[in-house]
């Protein structure tokens, strides 16, 4: 069967779910879907959906060793990865706690929202994020991000912009350096599960400072937008690291653009 | 956390002072018509929405949020898998054999009867649950015991009447859910239910779970068989075709159409996923979908399952009833002023004489517990429900037009698929 990405894509030009290099999925969201937590969001990339609750900036819990003295500087944020028995096409069966992979998700979510909040406002208290993965189709890292930052929006948690992270794949395995005169590999974003499977991809995620005070009139018709996450499990030549930076950092932006949109949205509801 | 973790009791006791107990006590056990903190008559529910067949992946989800912001979402996966022989079967089997060898033709039928026979049974283990719950590791108590506490009703649950007069629906359902869960001899499916609980749970969330996961079985829906017989089974294609895994009525069958004859309304389905409910005594009263300070306060915290009888009289059938631990064991007492240090020189010096009239006239024995009672002075419950108490709980959730025929008439408007 046909099927792979990196034998039918130089044929068609189209992908296996017939995008072009260059389209996202389509992507669905919701704010505060939850009201027993301070911030909720459900989104969706493609077959991707994901639920994410956020409770708190709230005091830290009693029991925990570290709850006096950790945080008394800022807040700490704890998140909490739970990809459902029934999100894949087979039912996962775990031993006991959390597996690999979710354990992954979480500690990268918590080293990025740790630094992108404005955590300094909340001493000795703790942000707990409680992501769960309902169906997992691909780009699970960019989709929980991004449903993240949702939910923290609608927490009220104070943060410089927002966090969209998207996923960006060339279409073949890359592992030779580029040659500039017979460039046949193309940039792919937004990869679904078996893009992801069999091609080398990066997660980037980037934030725009909203402009405040002085600063928004010097950078008028500037849009600054800075790499604040960058994650890569796979292999791939240096030489097209720039490449998918460039289409991840495109993607980011056009995420950012709908999920200004849903946030817009809902507050006008 | 650890502590939470180790609660198997119905849940965490919410930190309520001895006298708001007493106070919560008493106006939940007013003779007759207790007054609920949330202002609800005992056997009202609280209001939820739901909805099923949300996620594509699976095959069949739903999703159940009530009214205080918890929700659950319930995912079903079927599997089909290769049925182990166990030393049972195979003796059937071998015993069929041989009487097929011995006796030609007639034993032969009937050995096959008898090799159907056990291959029809099913085995519970064929239906596996999880319960993730935030904050709570998969394989700690609470979960697992819910786990099972709702597995065991719906894995146990075989229409009664099947060997005798029965709707369509019950011949498809033979043998219960373990027995539709069998495609032949050799292979079966196995049943994944996973249950994820969205946030933490501020009641004790049994009934969210039981009804969400009830909503989740009836959207749940099979491929349809395509081989026949002991073939390697192989499904048709068309997802439109598949059917479900609780058998529908056919479409004809009129929806309610009793109702208007003044009859009792024929149920759309005969057989049904089982509702593990909530019930907890409180003195002489009994009280349904408690929330979390009345559980708290409870003597008696009992799940009931039921589930639809079967016959065309759409009857209630009792499959099981657990105790749960009641939390109000764990709570802290309060001191009557006869016994309290502090006050007992205030008591003592204003009344004198009459000091030991009051104090004898107020000392009450509880008729529920048996025990000696100061009015508005919380103590702990020690547990033990009386047998009356017990039948006056499946009594109402029995009855005909009780609350368990309401539960489930109030899910089959829930619309499915």
């Amino acid at each position: 069967m046909p099927l792979d990405t990196s034998t039918t894509y130089p044929l068609t030009k189209l992908r296996l779910d017939g995008r072009r290099w260059n389209e996202l999925r389509l992507l669905q969201a919701q704010i505060s879907t939850n009201p027993a937590s301070s911030g909720s969001s459900y989104l969706a990339m493609g077959n991707t959906a994901i639920i994410c609750s956020v409770h708190g900036p709230a005091e830290g819990r009693r029991g925990d060793a570290s709850g006096g003295s950790a945080g008394s500087s800022g807040a700490v944020v704890e998140v909490d990865v739970n990809v459902a028995g029934f999100a894949g096409v087979d039912r996962k069966r775990r031993a006991g706690g959390s597996d690999k992979q979710s354990s992954r998700i979480g500690t990268i979510l918590r080293s990025a929202f740790q630094s992108h909040l404005h955590t300094y406002l909340y001493p000795h208290s703790t942000i707990s994020i409680h992501v769960s993965v309902l169906s997992a189709d691909g780009s699970l890292l960019a989709a929980a991000v991004n449903a993240c930052t949702l939910a923290l929006v609608d927490a009220g948690i104070p943060m410089p912009g927002l966090l969209c992270a998207c996923t960006a794949g060339m279409s073949g395995s890359a592992s030779t350096p580029r040659d500039p005169t017979n460039d046949f590999l193309d940039p792919l974003l937004d990869l679904s599960l078996p893009e992801e499977q069999e091609l080398p991809f990066l997660t980037v995620g980037t934030t725009t400072t909203v402009p405040v005070g002085e600063a928004a009139m010097i950078h008028d018709d500037e849009d600054e937008m800075k790499v604040s996450m960058l994650t890569m499990d796979s292999k791939v030549h240096c030489s097209y690291v720039e490449t998918m930076l460039a289409v991840g950092i495109d993607g980011c932006k056009q995420i950012r653009e709908i999920l200004e949109g849903v946030i817009k949205k809902s507050a006008r509801r | 956390m650890s502590t939470q973790r180790q609660a198997t009791s119905a849940s965490q006791t919410p930190h309520i002072s001895p006298a708001e107990l007493s106070y919560l006590y008493t106006s939940l056990s007013l003779p007759q018509n207790p007054i609920r903190p949330d202002g609800r008559s005992a056997t009202q529910f609280r209001p939820l929405t739901a909805e099923t067949d949300l996620l594509p992946g699976t095959n069949g989800s739903a999703r159940v949020g009530f009214a205080d912001g918890t929700q659950a979402i319930v995912g079903v996966k079927a599997e089909v898998e290769r049925t182990v022989v166990g030393a049972a079967a195979s003796y059937t089997l071998a015993e069929a054999e041989g009487a097929g060898d011995l006796d030609g033709e007639g034993g032969e039928g009937s050995g096959s009867a008898a090799g159907a026979g056990a291959a029809t049974a099913g085995h519970g283990s064929w239906v596996q649950m999880s319960i993730e719950i935030p904050g709570f590791r998969d394989d700690d108590a609470l979960p697992v015991f819910l786990a099972e506490m709702m597995r065991e009703p719906l894995v146990e649950s075989v229409s009664s009447g099947s060997k005798g007069a029965s709707g369509d629906g019950e011949k498809e359902m033979e043998g219960g859910l373990k027995g539709r869960l069998v495609i032949n001899r050799r292979w079966h499916w196995r049943l994944y239910i996973d249950v994820l609980l969205l946030s933490q749970p501020l009641s004790y969330p049994l009934p969210l779970l039981s009804l969400t996961t009830h909503l989740a079985l009836l959207a749940t829906k099979l491929p349809k068989l395509k081989s026949k017989g002991e073939e390697d089974p192989f499904f048709d294609d068309d997802w439109n075709a598949a059917e479900y895994l609780y058998p529908r009525a056919s479409s004809s069958f009129p929806k309610f159409g009793g109702s208007a004859a003044g009859g009792v309304p024929p149920p759309v389905q005969h057989v049904r996923p089982p509702v593990t409910l909530l019930v907890i005594a409180v003195g002489d009263n009994v009280i349904f979908d408690p929330n979390r300070e009345e559980i708290a306060v409870a003597d008696t915290v009992l799940a009931i399952s039921v589930t639809r009888d079967g016959g065309s009289e759409g009857g209630l059938k009792l499959l099981s009833i657990r105790t749960i631990d009641p939390p109000s064991r764990l709570t802290q007492p309060g001191v009557p002023n006869s016994e309290n240090v502090a006050t007992l020189g205030a008591t003592a010096g204003a009344a004198g004489s009459e000091e030991q009239q009051p104090a004898a006239a107020t000392a009450v024995l509880n008729p529920v517990t048996g025990e000696e009672e100061v009015p508005g002075v919380w103590r702990p419950r020690r547990g033990g429900v009386k047998r009356r108490t017990v039948a006056k709980m499946v009594k109402l959730v029995l009855e005909k037009g009780g609350v368990g025929e309401e539960v489930l008439e109030g899910l089959e408007s829930v619309e499915v698929g």
